[in-house]
């Protein structure tokens, strides 16, 4: 390969200087800025801000509603992004044998990628209607049984099943892609030594999709962490009494409906800090168990 | 002097012509927003001096968001439509201009009680110009209550858990039905039975305010409606099928609901002259005094030429009009805000007709005799804790929790919220 040498100092960087003040512009400054709010009170229409130190961190760390929202984030995060990632193996496992269906099924699992969160939010809510939906029935027959309306595990259920569908595409197109790389010569000799699917499943096709699945994981993870915003400002805005209302949502609220900036950027920061670390932690445990070598 | 004054008003009008396009931001859709524009078109019709260009921006609390940025970076309206809750954060963040200072020749005294006690400050200047006033009322349905024998709304609670009672034996599922919104349930409750929300007459007195809605009649009041819900007589939102309580009202699903005047249209739309009105139930025992005002009022945000000015007045100006207010009451089932327009309405052939249904019973409850804790709500952040007020009340309704606890949170982040409010202001002085 031919290496390219810039005799000027400045070139490279004045090269690199649109991508980068983008990045300064939409990513670090808004960043900074919620770091500089959050160790301030700030007046909603700009009369004037103070420093307070840690108050604001106190404050948000001291309140009960905090921290229930920080724990169904976390229970969100985990049952989220392990729901679509397991629905997601599934399918692609199932994609990758060579049924009848399977050019039509890689296809049509990718739709769903095509549709804003926000607006399978709209569908579900309306899918899973208490009194006009496909449950409806059920409501006449036994009535109360299922209300997402009033009854928080229903509404959690909800929630979940909007957010399969929606993260379904991506997890999905990933595990295929790795599932196909893996070479037939390595099924067929399997396959001639007497191991059956499963065992083939277990023994050549996971280990063998752990890069994949390393990915999906990261990723899915820090999505469910920021990216449940659509679904629950259309499905439940945080409701019945709280239940759904994951930070995400919290910091929306309390910033822009509620004009409290020092707080929502105070949990933006904490939030900030959350996602780093689950993310590093990924790093640190998971990424050992994964095998780049074919 | 007088001449001289008003020549060289003339001469700066005559200055100022042509020059002035102003915008106004408001909050309302639907049937709202089609009656501002026609006021907006109405000015502009009107006069060649100003334009104004009304934008609306999807709901009040999107129009204050973008208010908040637009006027940080220095891109905002002359006038702008605030909601009765922001009226606190507003009058402290230091962007607005009292309307009676702005345009101290006008007939500020002329606004209803109600409607001028909600914005004007402890001294009794107003802030804002009351503009789309609306105020909670008693709706029921004629054709449902008649199954039950009941000829007239009720007008106490008591009455009202009777007629319910009545109704839901007459095979009436659903016989009252509210959103459990604390503008209906807290506010306006605690306004016409003449009790506080808060101390310091709910802020009125100074920023060191403190929630005491958790005891007394108030809270015996919301636990009778999670009592009353136990039973089946009363319905939450959620409760409904059809989900939100106006549109279970308006289709005949509920009997019986406590709305805004602003309600009304819709409701006459659906159900025609089943549709019946009066002032919201009180208590056994207690003295009537008025409902708070609801809706919005029109600020008048600084940093503006003295030439746009001139133009916002004419605008406000404009909009006091009898015939301007009572064609937005026609168009929207809001309530007249001033005396004369209320009086000029009540003159004209018209004041019969069902599109004037509200402006009666509204202005009635509006009018009734005040004491210091119905003037309004004068709490910071006072959005915030509406939100932590539903979300505790939900959890009460629910029986995630006791309703007295639910309360009893309530108030205490209210607390917290108020005391969060008095530090980020600090030195401020209260207006």
């Amino acid at each position: 390969m031919k290496q390219a040498i810039f005799r000027s100092r400045l070139l490279p960087w004045a090269l690199a200087a649109p991508q980068l003040i983008v990045l300064f512009l939409f990513f670090y400054l808004p960043i900074l800025l919620a770091f500089f709010w959050a160790f301030h009170l700030e007046q909603p229409f700009g009369g004037g801000s103070q420093f307070v130190g840690l108050q604001n961190f106190r404050r948000v760390l001291g309140s009960a509603e905090f921290w229930s929202s920080a724990g169904a984030t976390l229970l969100y995060m985990v049952l989220a992004s392990g729901s679509s990632i397991l629905a997601a193996l599934i399918l692609a496992l199932a994609a990758d044998r060579a049924l009848k269906v399977s050019p039509v099924a890689r296809n049509v699992f990718l739709w769903p990628k095509a549709v804003a969160s926000a607006s399978i939010g709209v569908v579900f809510v309306f899918i899973l209607n208490p009194y006009l939906g496909i449950l409806a029935p059920l409501n006449d027959l036994w009535p109360g049984i299922w209300n997402p309306r009033t009854n928080a595990v229903h509404t959690w259920i909800m929630l979940f099943a909007a957010n399969v569908w929606s993260a379904i595409p991506f997890s999905f197109i990933i595990l295929l892609a790795g599932l196909q790389a893996i070479p037939q010569e390595l099924h067929k000799a399997g396959a001639m030594d007497g191991a059956g699917p499963w065992r083939r499943l277990r023994d050549i096709q996971l280990p063998l999709l752990t890069p994949q699945l390393f990915v999906v994981i990261v990723l899915e993870v820090a999505d469910s962490l920021s990216g449940s915003f659509g679904l629950i400002d259309t499905m439940t805005q945080g409701g019945p009494g709280g239940a759904t209302n994951l930070l995400v949502y919290k910091i929306y609220a309390d910033g822009f409906k509620a004009y409290d900036l020092s707080g929502a950027a105070t949990q933006t920061v904490i939030l900030m800090a959350l996602v780093a670390c689950v993310t590093g932690l990924q790093y640190v445990f998971l990424e050992r168990k994964v095998k780049y070598d074919r | 002097m007088l001449k001289t004054t008003a020549l060289s008003a003339l001469a700066l009008s005559a200055a100022a012509a042509h020059a002035a396009d102003i915008d106004f931001w408001y909050g309302n859709t639907g049937t709202g927003e089609a009656a501002i524009q026609a006021a907006c078109a109405a000015f502009n019709e009107a006069q060649d001096d100003h334009r104004v260009t009304c934008i609306g921006q999807g709901g009040y609390e999107t129009g204050m968001q973008k208010a908040i940025a637009a006027y940080r970076s220095g891109q905002h309206p002359a006038l702008i439509q605030f909601f009765d809750a922001g009226t606190l954060d507003l009058m402290l963040s230091g962007a607005v201009m009292p309307v009676a200072e702005f345009a101290p020749d006008a007939d500020w005294d002329g606004y209803i009680t109600g409607a001028r006690s909600y914005y004007e400050t402890s001294q009794g200047a107003l802030y804002s110009q009351p503009y789309n006033g609306s105020t909670l009322i008693f709706y029921g349905n004629r054709a449902l209550l008649a199954k039950a024998g009941i000829e007239a709304l009720p007008q106490s609670w008591e009455g009202v858990a009777e007629a319910a009672r009545a109704l839901k034996a007459a095979g009436v599922d659903c016989p009252f039905v509210t959103d459990g919104h604390p503008w209906r349930v807290l506010e306006q409750f605690a306004a016409r039975h003449g009790l506080p929300v808060a101390t310091r007459n709910n802020g009125y007195g100074g920023l060191d305010a403190e929630y005491v809605f958790n005891q007394g009649p108030v809270a015996q009041h919301l636990q009778n409606l999670a009592d009353w819900r136990d039973d089946g007589l009363v319905k939450l939102d959620a409760d409904t099928a059809a989900g939100n309580y106006a549109t279970a009202f308006n289709t005949g699903e509920c009997a019986m609901m406590e709305g805004s005047t602003g309600s009304y249209g819709a409701a006459h739309a659906a159900l025609g002259d089943k549709v019946e009105i009066a002032m919201a139930p009180i208590y056994d025992g207690y003295a009537r005094h008025n409902t708070l005002i609801g809706g919005a009022s029109i600020w008048v945000m600084k940093g503006h030429s003295e030439a746009d000015y001139d133009a916002a007045r004419a605008f406000l100006d404009f909009l006091r009009q009898d015939e301007q207010q009572i064609e937005f009451t026609r168009a929207t089932g809001y309530v007249p805000v001033t005396e004369s327009a209320l009086a000029a309405l009540q003159a004209s052939p018209e004041a019969a007709s069902l599109e004037f249904a509200t402006a009666g019973v509204g202005v009635d409850s509006l009018n009734q005799p005040g004491n210091p804790d119905s003037r309004g709500i004068r709490l910071g952040f006072y959005v915030q804790f509406r939100d932590i007020f539903m979300e505790e009340t939900q959890k009460a309704f629910t029986g995630g929790q006791s309703m007295q606890a639910a309360l009893d949170n309530a108030a205490a982040c209210g607390n917290a919220l108020l005391r969060r409010f008095e530090q980020t202001y600090q030195g401020v002085a209260l207006p």
